[in-house]
């Protein structure tokens, strides 16, 4: 990176939706040394995809 | 879902279907079982490949083998479900049930029964 | 344990600037207290207030205090302010009443904190379109004509058919099923959403798949669309199945409507063809394929935050930095940025958290926990002491089960010093209560009868390694799940069976042995395998993470297909891209860039592999330690065999002639023609190249930009510019491009006569032959992966029939490899554009990133291991296991490298000399469960 760093850094990060994208990120950030916060505005995280019956092209199940 | 199923069915886990080993079918039978059958996942969705086929392999052998000592190879079946079908796990389980019923109890039960008397 | 789930909560307000951020949040009260609540279910039961449903489409009903669905995560009840008696009426609190462990508070209010990070990822999602407003479709006039997201539930077997299909209006089952695709999608004369929405020519052939599997008598299924747009990695094959095996029926139409049949609950489809022949057919029940957009509290909040919207509402991004949002420090991702299936969600929500590191990659471990254990108490020498604990989980076991009972009869079983039974297990004083006793009695095999070892094992394990003990001297017998809720109806049957389960887990846990994973150190140090646009992107994304990283390329120099294309269809320049990456990479003083290299030896496993690489013209050899690998080997454009190509110097591919209007400009050409698929979507090549539509229209807008009197021919199959692409789709038409459709068995002829070239094509709507002579005819030829046979079989990694390396997840893991430690990105893994491939290559950076920023990784201990003194080396194992894991050592003997091997049990159960053993799972631990079962049968 070609510009200076700010002299303090959060090793934190928000991740807004807990769907399929925001888990990922937060799973990703977490397992790499970071804080996640994952802000979910409704009682629970999954987003549509646990709505899902099966997908294609496996058709797994999507739980 | 709490759907009611027969409750002689008892479950023991195995992380993959293809862990499943031919004496651990016919040690059931030796010790009294009526009926076993093996639970996998659906064929081509096995998460360790094809773990599922072999099962589906070896309880094959298992039938062959019960049904040559006279205990019966309907005795053990296999069954492919995924985890979201709790339907069709009871299902499963009914059909086992009735099935095993209707072949009465496992001969070598009787036999030491009779040996008893 | 880092995540924070922070679940009815809102964004208000962001603060501050990259790398230092003030997030403002309100949390709304769930009225229960995650801390109590045990989701038994009995507040659910009590509630005597029914709403709507909308985990089921409300397509059902639902309870006022509920959890949205049984795997809900966190699995904790909620209170539905807007429809509980008590905030209505001012009484009720029922559920207060019944709940066993005082969770419920009404008065819990709304509460706003402020956190602090780094950087900020946006995922907010989407909503379905509602079709209420097309009048033309009856939706929510008649019942039968129902979303895709609605019958998505009714397929489920979760949901309120419990799996049957049945139709709403009679229940009866449908024998005939419409979907109409492109409903709120691709429209800009009845809504506003113009382009498309990417998903559901695909979701619509599932759901028509999956009926037919569904229904017991044989189910007509029909598919009316207007291009089938099944453009992702091996979709096309989906589809070939659903048309061949499945006999689903593709109708191409214009777009239909719906009457309904005046004497039954049936629909009537009004439809006209390509022709403009109306046609009318009759069905049991219609689904709208409904598409997806941004909705208008999404806009307000992404508004307020200040970040850039497209005209779509996306999030706007640049093609060439497809995570940054127009605000600095603050990236997107899924469909927030733009319409797009699972797999491709996932990847750019991988990519956002690569981008996002690095920007703080210097706080890195800075505010994260780490969990310290206690030593462990060295039991193999002592016999078993098991400790037996029986949970009544507050009615839930206790109300079927006799718990004392089962209680008393645990403690006349073998080994067994200890029993006691608990209210609720899982409480935190319950759990102290647990390390005390375990303590107190010296106990080395704790049981615990409870619920389900899926969701409570974890818990239990770690209350028993806090007092010393290996966490897999642990057993659960699930007497809840498999026993008190299935067989409510016979509590005398469910207290025997609850004492089988409990002399089961007793039998078992005296075999239980103490199992520690091994330990291996990480190598921080990637390997790239390709210098392309996909391997740079990966290579930077981890030296600016602060990994170092050498990259092996086998030309000259770097730079791959990329080095052939002047810009994006969104006009990005991808030439000045390119440069600008390549001095990067040489700069940067992390990476190492190895030319005309190649690869000749791969050995280790995940967090150490030992690459050999043959390197330079000089070819001399060297080695690479590094802990993970990324492959980035690209795709080609293929050299066609078709249409004169090759034999008239008036046909070029895509590529070709995209550098030739860079060149010469296209002053003097009258008539150019365009063929699509060429080289895809065949018998040789059954696979859609993804790419070849918005080629063919970026050329062909580049054209009329340089010369509107150009007269531009398209003749494809079905035009596939997904998503936001489908607007350049409009442009061309607008422009005057024209399209015109053949069929896979018609293609159009061309013909190099004196005076030039000339086309022959079947005119659809005129059904006559049509002879066009033209000036240049381009062929939009596929991508073919490059040729990494080879490579395949030195690193050991699965290959699709096309050549593309095949993930370990279609949709859950798209960059990873089967291999652990290897990732794949680019057009290594499938044909894409670059803005998709910079995604992924970010993505398997951001993977590499999770592996490589871990000092060491503990191994799995559910592995096998070989008696070598008894092996036979009867190669049965080798031949069994799906992985290839097991090896002949020196010695002569199996070996199975813990490091590799998956823990599947396959070799175990095939080895017929029985001295292959899966830990965890031995035969006598297994034998022990069946013997104890059927103990006293005979």
């Amino acid at each position: 990176m070609t510009e200076a760093k700010s002299a303090h850094v959060s090793g934190s990060v928000l991740v807004v939706g807990g769907g399929i994208a925001g888990m990922q990120s937060a799973l990703d950030l977490a397992d790499s040394g970071y804080f996640v916060y994952l802000v979910e505005k409704s009682p629970s995280i999954g987003g549509v995809m646990p709505q899902l019956d099966k997908t294609f092209p496996t058709n797994d199940c999507s739980m | 879902m709490r759907l009611s199923y027969p409750s002689n069915i008892k479950i023991i886990f195995i992380p993959c279907t293809g862990k499943v080993d031919l004496i651990h079918l016919l040690r059931a039978f030796e010790k009294g079982a009526d009926g076993v059958y093996v639970a996998g996942c659906l064929e081509g969705e096995c998460h360790y490949n094809r773990g599922n086929i072999r099962a589906r392999k070896r309880v094959e052998q298992a039938q062959e083998i019960l049904e040559s000592v006279g205990i019966g190879g309907e005795r053990v079946q296999m069954y492919n479900l995924s985890s979201s079908e709790a339907p069709r796990f009871v299902q499963i389980a009914k059909e086992m049930t009735e099935k095993i019923a209707a072949l009465g109890p496992n001969p070598i039960k009787l036999a030491s029964d009779r040996k008893a008397a | 344990m880092n995540i924070n789930i922070l679940t009815l909560s809102e964004v208000q307000d962001i603060k501050g600037e990259k790398g230092n951020f003030d997030v403002e949040i309100l949390k709304h009260p769930r009225y229960v207290d995650m801390e109590k609540c045990i989701a038994c279910g009995t507040c659910f039961e009590k509630c005597p207030k029914k709403v709507d449903d909308e985990y089921n489409e409300n397509l059902i009903k639902r309870k006022a205090i509920y959890v949205p669905y049984s795997q809900a995560v966190p699995l904790k009840y909620v209170i539905d302010r807007e429809a509980c008696i008590y905030f209505k009426k001012g009484k009720c609190r029922a559920c207060e009443k019944f709940c066993p462990t005082e969770a419920i508070k009404f008065d819990e209010k709304e509460e706003t904190t402020t956190l602090k990070v780094g950087s900020v990822i946006l995922a907010p999602g989407f909503q379905t379109f509602d079709p209420t407003r097309y009048e033309a479709l009856h939706y929510g006039k008649h019942p039968n004509v129902v979303t895709s997201l609605e019958f998505e539930r009714m397929l489920s077997s979760t949901g309120p058919n419990l799996g049957h299909l049945k139709r709403p209006s009679d229940d009866k089952e449908p024998k005939k099923i419409a979907w109409l695709q492109c409903v709120g999608s691709r429209d800009i004369n009845r809504c506003d959403n113009s382009y498309c929405s990417a998903v559901c020519c695909m979701y619509a052939i599932k759901q028509a798949v999956i009926s037919k599997e569904h229904s017991d008598d044989p189910l007509d299924a029909a598919i009316f669309f207007m291009d089938m747009r099944t453009f992702g990695k091996d979709y096309e094959l989906y589809y070939n199945k659903a048309k061949e095996d499945y006999g689903v029926r593709f109708i191409r139409s214009r777009v239909p409507a719906i009457d309904p049949d005046p004497e039954n609950n049936d629909l009537i489809i009004r439809y006209s063809d390509e022709g403009g022949v109306t046609h009318k057919e009759k069905f049991d029940m219609v689904v709208l394929s409904v598409g997806l957009e941004i909705s208008k509290e999404t806009v307000q909040f992404a508004k307020g935050l200040g970040i850039s919207l497209d005209d779509h509402s996306f999030a706007a991004t640049h093609p060439l930095k497809p995570a940054h949002t127009s605000v600095p420090g603050i990236y997107a991702s899924g469909l927030f940025t733009g319409p797009k299936d699972i797999p491709y969600a996932v990847i750019e929500a991988s990519a956002a958290a690569c981008a996002a590191s690095m920007d703080i990659s210097d706080a890195r471990g800075t505010e994260v926990e780490t969990k310290a254990t206690p030593e462990e108490r060295n039991v193999a020498e002592e016999d078993p002491r098991i400790g037996v604990f029986v949970c009544n989980c507050g009615t839930n076991i206790g109300g079927v089960v006799d718990v004392p009972h089962v209680a008393d009869y645990a403690a006349t079983l073998p080994r067994v010093v200890h029993v006691d039974q608990n209210l609720f297990s899982c409480s935190q004083d319950t759990q102290e209560k647990i390390k005390e006793v375990i303590t107190e009695n010296r106990l080395n095999r704790i049981v615990v009868a409870a619920c389900s070892p899926k969701t409570h094992e974890p818990l239990f394990q770690e209350t028993i390694q806090a007092c010393g003990l290996n966490r897999y001297l642990f057993e659960m017998a699930n007497i809840r799940n498999q026993d008190s809720w299935v067989h409510g109806d016979d509590h005398a049957a469910a207290t025997e069976k609850a004492k089988d389960l409990v002399r089961m887990a007793v039998a078992r846990a005296s075999l239980l042995k103490p199992l520690t994973g091994k330990t291996i150190l990480v190598n921080k140090r990637a390997l790239v395998i390709g210098g392309g646009v996909s391997g740079m992107t990966a290579a930077l994304g981890l030296a600016e993470q602060g990994f170092e990283v050498v990259i092996v390329e086998k030309e000259p120099r770097l730079g791959g297909l990329a080095l052939e294309i002047e810009r994006t269809i969104e006009g990005a320049d991808v030439k000045d891209f390119l440069q600008e990456l390549i001095v990067r990479m040489n700069r940067h003083p992390r990476i190492q860039v190895l030319t005309e290299s190649l690869i000749v030896g791969f050995s280790g496993f995940k967090g150490n592999f030992t690459t050999e690489v043959l390197v330079g013209p000089g070819m001399y050899e060297r080695k690479i330690d590094h802990g993970a690998a990324i492959l980035a080997t690209g795709a080609n454009e293929y050299a066609p065999k078709e249409f004169l190509y090759g034999e008239n110097e008036q046909v070029l591919t895509q590529i070709q002639l995209s550098k030739r209007l860079h060149e010469q400009g296209a002053a003097g050409l009258a008539h150019l023609a365009m063929i699509q698929c060429v080289g895809s979507r065949n018998e040789e090549s059954p696979n859609c190249s993804r790419i070849c539509c918005q080629n063919a229209i970026k050329n062909a807008l580049h054209v009329k930009k340089l010369n509107p009197d150009t007269q531009v021919y398209i003749f494809y199959r079905d035009i596939r510019t997904y998503g936001i692409l489908e607007d350049y789709y409009r442009e061309a038409r607008r422009l005057g491009v024209r399209f015109f459709r053949y069929d896979r068995d018609a293609p159009p002829r061309v013909e190099s006569m004196d005076h030039g070239l000339v086309l022959t094509f079947r005119d659809h709507v005129l059904q006559r032959d049509i002879r066009l002579p033209v000036d240049i005819l381009a062929l939009s030829a596929g991508l073919r992966a490059e040729d990494t046979e080879e490579l395949s079989s030195i690193l050991k990694l699965g290959r699709n029939h096309d050549g593309y390396f095949t993930e370990a997840h279609v949709k859950l893991r798209p960059v990873e490899m089967a291999s652990e430690g290897i990732f794949v990105c680019g057009t290594a893994h499938g044909p894409k554009l670059i803005s998709e491939s910079l995604s992924q290559a970010m993505a398997a950076a951001s993977r590499a990133a999770t592996f490589l920023s871990q000092a060491e990784i503990t191994l799995p201990v559910v592995t096998a291991k070989v008696d070598q003194e008894k092996c036979a080396s009867c190669l049965v194992c080798v031949r069994s296991c799906p992985y290839d894991v097991p090896r002949i050592n020196e010695e002569g003997v199996s070996d199975i490298d813990e490091a590799l091997c998956h823990g599947c049990g396959i070799c175990a159960s095939e080895c017929p000399a029985k001295v292959i053993e899966l830990n965890l799972y031995e035969d006598d631990q297994i034998l022990s469960k069946v013997e104890a079962l059927l103990e006293g049968v005979i």
